[in-house]
């Protein structure tokens, strides 16, 4: 064989190599199918639809198992403890963000946008620090917000007969509610004269109650954690916040409250049959579907929680520690394609939580959703649960203490003492 | 000596026939009560997967510290009572009911097969949509009968008894099957000599079913026991424990030990507790059966 015919075979020899490893590669992506287990919202049901989009583009296929949040945290941890994770791409809660990491769950994506060039800059900094950002790591990715407001029947409010009666009760004008005090005042004023229930609440015991108190508790001006991370929830604050929330519960609330999750205050809401709900901001696109919800749609509206602070919450996008590399490489590729500006954008047009701030101020998505601008002031003055390895745990005990509290078990000093000696205990651990 | 060696061959066969069974029920029964026991003793955590270093019965002092754990403890004791009584007493009533429906019987078998069928988690979601408060449809009928509606599951001093009554819905239909087969097999005589003596139908119940139905119904309730016992299902779905701590029933304490609480040593130390219970009440009742037995007359 001459110099020049061994160099054509060498070359050509390389070139088919090439052509083999790009097509065994393509194959690799075209065969990897994402996995993810999530939270049965519309947010998912949001992304779903533009999942062909994504494996148009990339060849990689995207499942998504959909079930209640209630079940979601114990099928994750059974699968992130196994030796291999049958979910490759996971939607992980704020409320898991100190949890996941310390276990050694989730794989650091920090080198992974560095390496890709991802942008950060443009997400919510409160939403990347809820989601466990330092400056040496990155477990999530934001993916949504779901921080909580107050949404109300604006036909009630504004009733010219139901503000007669306000103000010959109490003096008071009938308006949306500045104070947690007046909120509760208007709930019981609206079950006892406008023939709905005052307000809608979540008050089963564990996550739904946790989160509906933190808003009672941030509105009434109360913490659960100090500036220096100390435990401050024994204070007058608490105090008055659970008073008002059982006296809510016991007066305001629709029957069964104690036992009622997202979903029943949801269909609640829909039916026409409550004034008030304290919950995630975008449920109003939901409660405002004539389709869906013909009794309350167009007559309900959004703010910020009275008193100024309603609890803040997100979910992230996050990938496990025990999948094979090329999984979640593909995870990765899936995640900056679902966060990036032209995917958030399409999503919000569609009723997404967002997460970016040039998407809550992007001109198209402000002219089909103008209260997206309620909604950014929302997210800005939201508080956060304390997020630590024990979170979850600590949801369950003061859901605990709330629900024994509101069922006459206990007295709200009790109830407020054992709530921040069980915080304490729980981050001393 | 001939006759001790054909017991020694005997005896031989007789393990070589059992030695897989047993060394199948070790794999699927006896390793994984080992591992139990090990988790139990040891600082295993979500958060820290080893066993090691063992802590002997730390985690059992922690949890017998616990004052919801007792909680836990009494309620499920009283939670399996009620309900084992409920489920004997209506699947006894339907037993003898069936008895004498014999033509229509096979359909109404075939009915009450159908809660059996279900899964408890199933079950669990319709009847928490049923009970719902303001859009279901027990409430709803509630008030078309101009009766007043009832909070099923958000008051702290009912929703036990919903749990129960969900509870003895689902599992009846396993008693009567059970009494309904103990029924049909009892003999004919005792009862004839009874009609001859002018015994009452009250009196035959009384002095002929019920005792010689004892063996049967003794089986039971101990099944049934057991698996009030490790109730979980139910309260998951309808209550997640509350409101308050109203329905969390030992299996559910475990459960948040290990999985909310990340501590799976002291939730195995919670399950191991309850699995002691359950082997105690199955003893005594055994035992207590064998005695009735040998008093009975046959």
């Amino acid at each position: 064989m001459t110099s020049s015919a061994w160099t054509r075979t060498t070359a050509l020899s390389l070139l088919a190599a090439t052509a083999l490893t790009a097509s065994a590669t393509a194959g690799k992506a075209a065969d990897i199918t994402l996995r993810a287990l999530m939270e049965d919202v519309p947010e998912t049901r949001i992304i779903e639809a533009l999942l062909p989009e994504f494996t148009a583009k990339t060849g990689i296929k995207v499942e998504f198992e959909k079930i209640g949040y209630p079940d979601m945290h114990d099928k994750l941890v059974t699968q992130l403890v196994s030796a291999e994770s049958a979910y490759n791409l996971l939607e992980v809660d704020f409320l898991w963000a100190g949890e996941f990491p310390a276990a050694n769950w989730l794989v650091d994506l920090k080198p992974m946008a560095e390496a890709s060039k991802f942008d950060t800059a443009p997400f919510v900094p409160s939403m990347l620090d809820l989601l466990g950002r330092t400056a040496e790591k990155m477990p999530l990715v934001p993916m949504y917000n779901y921080s909580m407001g107050l949404i109300y029947r604006t036909d009630l409010i504004s009733d010219e007969k139901l503000k007669t009666a306000y103000k010959q009760e109490t003096g008071k004008e009938l308006a949306l509610p500045q104070t947690l005090e007046d909120y509760v005042a208007v709930s019981k004023f609206m079950k006892a004269k406008a023939g709905v229930e005052g307000s809608a609440m979540q008050g089963q015991r564990g996550d739904p109650n946790a989160m509906e108190f933190s808003n009672y508790l941030f509105s009434a001006g109360g913490h659960y954690l100090g500036n220096d991370r100390s435990v401050v929830l024994d204070s007058p604050e608490a105090r008055k916040a659970l008073d008002l929330y059982i006296d809510n519960i016991k007066n305001g609330a629709q029957q069964g409250a104690l036992s009622a999750t997202l979903d029943d205050t949801l269909r609640l809401m829909c039916s026409g049959k409550a004034f008030s709900m304290v919950t995630y901001w975008w449920m109003l696109p939901q409660i405002n579907d004539a389709k869906a919800c013909p009794e309350a749609a167009d007559k309900v509206a959004l703010s910020v929680m009275p008193g100024g602070h309603g609890e803040s919450g997100g979910w992230g996008w996050g990938i496990p520690a025990n999948v094979p590399e090329d999984q979640q490489k593909a995870a990765w590729t899936f995640i900056q394609w679902v966060q990036s500006k032209e995917i958030s954008v399409k999503r919000a047009l569609q009723g997404h939580a967002p997460v970016r701030t040039d998407v809550f101020s992007d001109p198209e998505v402000l002219a089909k959703y103008p209260f997206y601008k309620t909604a950014e002031q929302v997210v800005a003055s939201g508080q956060s649960f304390p997020i630590f390895t024990y979170s979850a745990e600590y949801e369950n005990l003061l859901g605990t203490q709330i629900s024994t509290a509101a069922s006459g078990g206990t007295s709200t000093d009790e109830a407020i003492k054992a709530s921040a000696a069980g915080l304490k205990e729980l981050m001393s651990r | 000596m001939k006759a001790s060696g054909r017991f020694d061959r005997e005896w031989r066969t007789g393990w070589a026939f059992a030695a897989p069974g047993l060394a199948l029920l070790a794999v699927v029964m006896g390793f994984p009560l080992g591992y139990s026991v090990l988790m139990a003793m040891s600082s295993l955590t979500l958060l820290k997967p080893s066993l090691l270093p063992f802590v002997g019965f730390d985690n059992f002092a922690v949890i017998f510290g616990d004052r919801l754990f007792w909680g836990a403890v009494l309620l499920t004791i009283r939670y399996s009572a009620v309900t084992v009584i409920g489920e004997f007493l209506v699947g006894l009533a339907i037993a003898l009911m069936l008895k004498r429906a014999v033509r229509t019987r096979p359909l109404y078998f075939g009915l009450l097969t159908i809660p059996m069928a279900m899964s408890p988690i199933s079950v669990a979601l319709v009847w928490k949509m049923l009970l719902q408060p303001n859009l279901g449809i027990v409430n709803h009928l509630l008030e078309t009968a101009g009766l007043p509606r009832v909070d099923w599951l958000g008051s702290a001093d009912l929703a036990l008894s919903t749990m129960v009554f969900v509870d003895i819905w689902q599992q009846t239909s396993f008693v009567v099957l059970l009494l309904a087969a103990g029924l049909a097999a009892l003999p004919k005589e005792p009862y004839e000599a009874a009609e001859v003596d002018g015994a009452t139908a009250l009196q035959q119940f009384f002095y002929i079913t019920l005792p010689m139905l004892r063996p049967v119904a003794g089986i039971a309730i101990i099944i049934q026991l057991i698996n009030e016992f490790r109730t979980y299902d139910l309260p998951y779905v309808l209550t997640r424990g509350g409101p308050g701590t109203s329905t969390e029933v030992l299996s559910y304490f475990a459960y948040r030990k290990a999985f909310l609480g990340l501590s799976l040593n002291q939730g195995a130390a919670a399950a191991f507790f309850l699995l002691l219970i359950i082997l105690l009440l199955t003893v005594v009742f055994f035992i207590r059966l064998e005695k009735a037995d040998a008093v009975t007359p046959h």
